[in-house]
C-alpha cells in the first residue's frame, strides 16, 4: 500500500463517514451501550450491529457487517477476543478501519490472539487501532467513540492540541486536567496496544493535520524505535510536541556481556535519543499538563533570563531555587535600573531579583515594574498571592493588555484560595498560565525557554 | 573494515577473548597497548617471547570470565622477568582462565568508556561515560543513535555531566577531545555494521595528545 493510501487510511479514524458497532447493546450500563449513546451526535451513518436485535436506541440494527447496505469506513469492535479475528475477515470490501475495544490480548499474555490480528491486518490491508483501548475522539466531527458517559468524563471544546495516549485512563484522566484548564483540543486517540497503528503513525498523521498544532503523547512502550524517533523529530520541527513515557524503572538489557549492555536501561537509552534529537519531553503527569497549557497559550522563545517579581519573599526564593535546578538564570538587574526603580517604588521594596513588592503590593506596581524590567529578561514569573488586599481582578485585565508588548513567555503562580479563581480565570483567558505552585510555574517557563 | 570481525564470524566463535578484540581495533585504526597473548599450555615460554619493555601489566583472558579485577585477575606494574612469571603462574590458577595477555603499562590518563550495542528498542546505540566511579555508582552516562558524525559525538561527551573533567579540571591539561570524538564515531560505524552485538572500550586512556584502549570486549552479533 502507498504511503498516501496509508494516511488516508488513519483520516478515516478520525473522520469517518460511516460507523458500524460491532457487538451494539441497548443499554448504558454497558460499555458497547455507552458508546452507541456517544456515537448518537456523530452526524454520519451509524449501524449497531448485534443478531439478538431489531433496534437499538432508536437505530435499525443488524446480524452482522455483512448485512449492511454499505460498506463502513470505520468500526468498533466490542466483543470477547476469541471471536475478535473471525469478526475481522468479515471486514474485507465491508470496512476500511476497525477499532477493538476489547482487552483480553497481549496485556494479559495473550500474544497468540495478538499476532492473529496483527496478521489479518497486514494480510487484509485494514487499519487497525487497539485493540484494549477506547479510540478516538473528535470534536470538529462530532464523533465519540469512548466507552466513557459524557456524564462521567465530560468532552473537551473545540482546539488546536492533538492529545495521543497509549492509556486510556491516562487520556481520561488529562481530559480532566485540560478541561479545568479551560483548553480545548483538535482530536483525542487512545491506541491501546498497537497491534497496527502506532505511535509513529499517529504522529506522521498529526503533522499534517491541520487542526493540530500542538500534540502531547502519552507513551507505555515503543512500537519501532527508528520510526519513532523519526516521526517525533519531524513533528517537533513543525508543530509543539511534549510527551511522557512511564516505565523508567526498567532495568538494563537481560544477559548483556558487556558494561554498556548492562548501563543501556529501556529508559535511559530513550531519554538520551529524546535528547539527541531534540524532542520534548515531560518527567511527570503534572509537568505533562502544565506544560501543555503553557504550549497551548504562549509560544517558546529562546534564552534563559529569568525575572521573578513576587509579592512574597518566601515564594521568591522558592521560585529562585528551581529556576537553579533547571538550568535558569535569575539575573541581577542591570545598575541604571535599580537606580530608576528605587524613585518609582517605597524603600521597602527589595529592587533586586527576585523583585519583592512585599505585602504592601498594588496591582500597578506589577505594571509598572515589568514595564522598566522586559526588554532586560528573558522569561517572566509572576507571584501574586492574593491574600494581600493590594492583589485584585484589576492586575488580570493589566496583564492582558500588557501580554502583548512584552511578546515573551509570562507565567504565573497564584496559590488556591478563594479570591485568586477569579484573577486566575481571567489570567488564563488573557493566555497566561497560572500554576498553584513556585517550583511549577518555575518548570513550565523552563519549557517555553528553549 | 570489519575483515577480522568477518573472520571470527566465520570461525563460529561466540566469545572474543582481549587480544582478539584488540586485533580487530588495531586493525581499524585504534591505539591499544603493544603485548602478546599466550594461550595456557604454552605459557612455560613467557620470558623467551616477550620483546616489549617493562613495566608490564598481566592480565587473565578466558571467555567465560566477566570482570577481571573481581577475581584479581589483572596483575600490574610488573617490573621484571621474575615478577612477570610470578604473575603468570598466579594468574594460570584462576578458575577457567584460558591464556594470559601481557602488555605493555600505560602512562595514567583520564579513563572512560566509549560502548556500543544493539538496543532491541532502537538499533545500534552508542554509550559514552567516565571510568571507575562514575559509570559504577553514579551511572553517568548518555546515549545516542548510531552511526553518528563528530557534532553528535561531540554532543554525547557534554551530555555527561564529569566531562568538565575533559577540558582539564584544577590545573590538569585538557584531553585530546579530538581523537576521543573520532573513537566514538568509529565505534558507532562498528555496531552499526551489525557484525558486533555489544563492544566496550573500557576503559579508554585520555591524554592531552592521543588516547589508548586499555581494555575492551566484544560479542558478535549472529543473527
Amino acid at each position: 500500500m502507498g504511503k498516501e493510501a496509508s494516511i488516508n487510511q488513519i483520516d478515516l479514524l478520525f473522520n469517518p463517514g460511516s460507523i458500524a458497532l460491532i457487538g451494539a447493546s441497548h443499554t448504558e450500563k454497558k460499555l458497547s451501550g455507552a458508546i452507541l449513546k456517544n456515537l448518537l451526535r456523530f452526524r454520519g451513518k451509524v449501524y449497531p450491529v448485534n443478531p439478538k436485535y431489531k433496534k437499538i436506541m432508536g437505530l435499525k440494527a443488524y446480524a452482522s457487517l455483512s448485512e449492511l447496505p454499505e460498506p463502513v469506513d470505520l468500526t468498533i469492535i466490542i466483543r470477547p477476543a476469541h471471536e475478535i479475528s473471525k469478526i475481522l475477515k468479515e471486514h474485507e470490501r465491508k470496512a476500511k478501519c476497525a477499532i477493538i475495544v476489547s482487552s483480553g490480548f497481549a496485556e494479559i499474555g495473550e500474544y497468540k490472539l495478538q499476532d492473529e490480528i496483527k496478521r489479518i491486518a497486514r494480510d487484509t490491508g485494514i487499519r487497525i487501532l487497539g485493540p484494549n483501548c477506547m479510540g478516538v475522539y473528535n470534536p470538529y466531527h462530532k464523533l465519540d467513540t469512548f466507552f466513557l458517559s459524557r456524564e462521567r468524563l465530560k468532552r473537551l471544546k473545540k482546539g488546536n492540541m492533538a492529545v495521543v495516549s497509549q492509556s486510556g485512563a491516562v487520556l481520561s484522566c488529562i481530559f480532566d486536567a485540560l478541561g479545568s484548564a479551560n483548553i480545548g483540543i483538535s482530536k483525542a486517540v487512545n491506541y491501546g496496544n498497537a497491534v497496527d497503528i502506532d505511535e509513529s503513525d499517529l504522529y506522521e498523521y498529526f503533522i499534517r493535520d491541520e487542526y493540530s498544532d500542538i500534540v502531547i503523547s502519552y507513551i507505555e512502550s515503543l512500537g519501532n524505535g527508528r520510526k519513532f524517533v523519526e516521526k517525533a523529530k519531524e513533528l517537533s520541527e513543525k508543530k509543539a510536541f511534549l510527551l511522557l513515557k512511564s516505565g523508567k524503572g526498567s532495568s538494563g538489557q537481560a544477559a548483556a556481556y558487556s558494561h554498556t549492555g548492562r548501563l543501556a536501561g529501556r529508559y535511559e537509552v530513550f531519554h538520551s535519543i529524546l535528547r539527541q534529537f531534540g524532542i520534548k519531553e515531560a518527567m511527570d503527569f503534572d509537568e505533562l499538563v502544565d506544560t501543555a497549557k503553557a504550549i497551548s497559550y504562549q509560544k517558546t522563545s529562546r534564552g534563559n533570563r529569568v525575572l521573578i517579581i513576587t509579592n512574597g519573599g518566601g515564594s521568591g526564593v522558592l521560585a529562585s531555587d528551581e529556576c537553579i535546578r533547571q538550568g535558569l538564570v535569575v539575573a541581577k538587574l542591570p545598575e541604571d535600573r535599580i537606580e530608576k526603580l528605587g524613585k518609582m517604588f517605597p524603600k521597602f521594596y527589595t529592587i533586586s531579583n527576585p523583585f519583592d513588592l512585599t505585602a504592601q503590593v498594588k496591582d500597578e506596581d506589577y505594571v509598572a515594574s515589568l514595564n522598566e524590567l522586559k526588554d532586560d529578561f528573558d522569561g517572566f514569573l509572576i507571584i501574586a498571592l492574593t491574600g494581600v488586599m493590594g492583589v485584585t481582578e484589576r492586575l488580570g485585565k493589566m496583564m492582558k493588555n500588557l501580554k502583548a508588548g512584552i511578546g515573551k513567555p509570562i507565567v504565573f503562580h497564584i496559590a488556591h484560595g478563594g479570591v485568586s479563581r477569579k484573577l486566575t480565570a481571567i489570567l488564563e483567558k488573557a493566555g497566561i498560565p497560572v500554576y498553584p505552585s513556585p517550583e511549577r510555574a518555575v518548570k513550565v517557563l523552563k519549557a517555553l525557554l528553549t | 573494515m570489519m575483515q577480522k570481525v568477518e573472520d571470527l564470524i566465520a570461525k563460529g566463535k561466540t566469545a572474543v577473548l582481549e587480544h582478539e578484540a584488540k586485533e580487530v581495533l588495531r586493525e581499524m585504526g585504534f591505539s591499544v597497548p603493544k603485548g602478546v597473548y599466550i594461550e595456557k599450555d604454552r605459557a612455560e615460554q613467557i620470558p623467551a617471547i616477550v620483546d616489549i619493555s617493562y613495566p608490564l601489566v598481566a592480565k587473565v583472558s578466558s571467555s567465560k570470565i566477566i570482570s577481571k579485577s573481581e577475581l584479581n585477575g589483572v596483575r600490574l606494574g610488573l617490573k621484571n622477568g621474575h615478577e612477570l612469571k610470578e604473575a603468570v603462574s598466579g594468574l594460570l590458577h584462576i578458575r577457567d582462565a584460558e591464556g594470559i595477555l601481557i602488555e605493555e603499562m600505560a602512562a595514567p590518563g583520564i579513563e572512560v568508556i566509549v560502548g556500543g550495542i544493539i538496543d532491541d528498542q532502537f538499533g545500534p546505540v552508542v554509550m559514552f561515560g567516565l571510568g571507575g566511579i562514575s559509570v559504577e555508582l553514579f551511572r553517568d552516562v548518555a546515549f545516542a543513535l548510531a552511526p553518528m558524525g563528530k557534532e553528535d559525538a561531540l554532543w554525547l561527551v557534554r551530555e555527561v555531566k564529569g566531562s568538565k573533567l575533559l577540558k582539564g579540571y584544577r590545573g590538569r591539561p585538557p584531553v585530546d577531545i579530538a581523537t576521543l570524538l573520532e573513537m566514538i564515531v568509529k565505534v558507532s560505524e562498528i555496531i552499526s555494521t551489525g557484525l558486533i552485538q555489544e563492544i566496550d572500550l573500557n576503559p579508554v586512556s585520555l591524554y592531552p595528545e592521543g588516547a589508548i584502549v586499555l581494555d575492551a570486549k566484544i560479542s558478535l552479533h549472529y543473527s
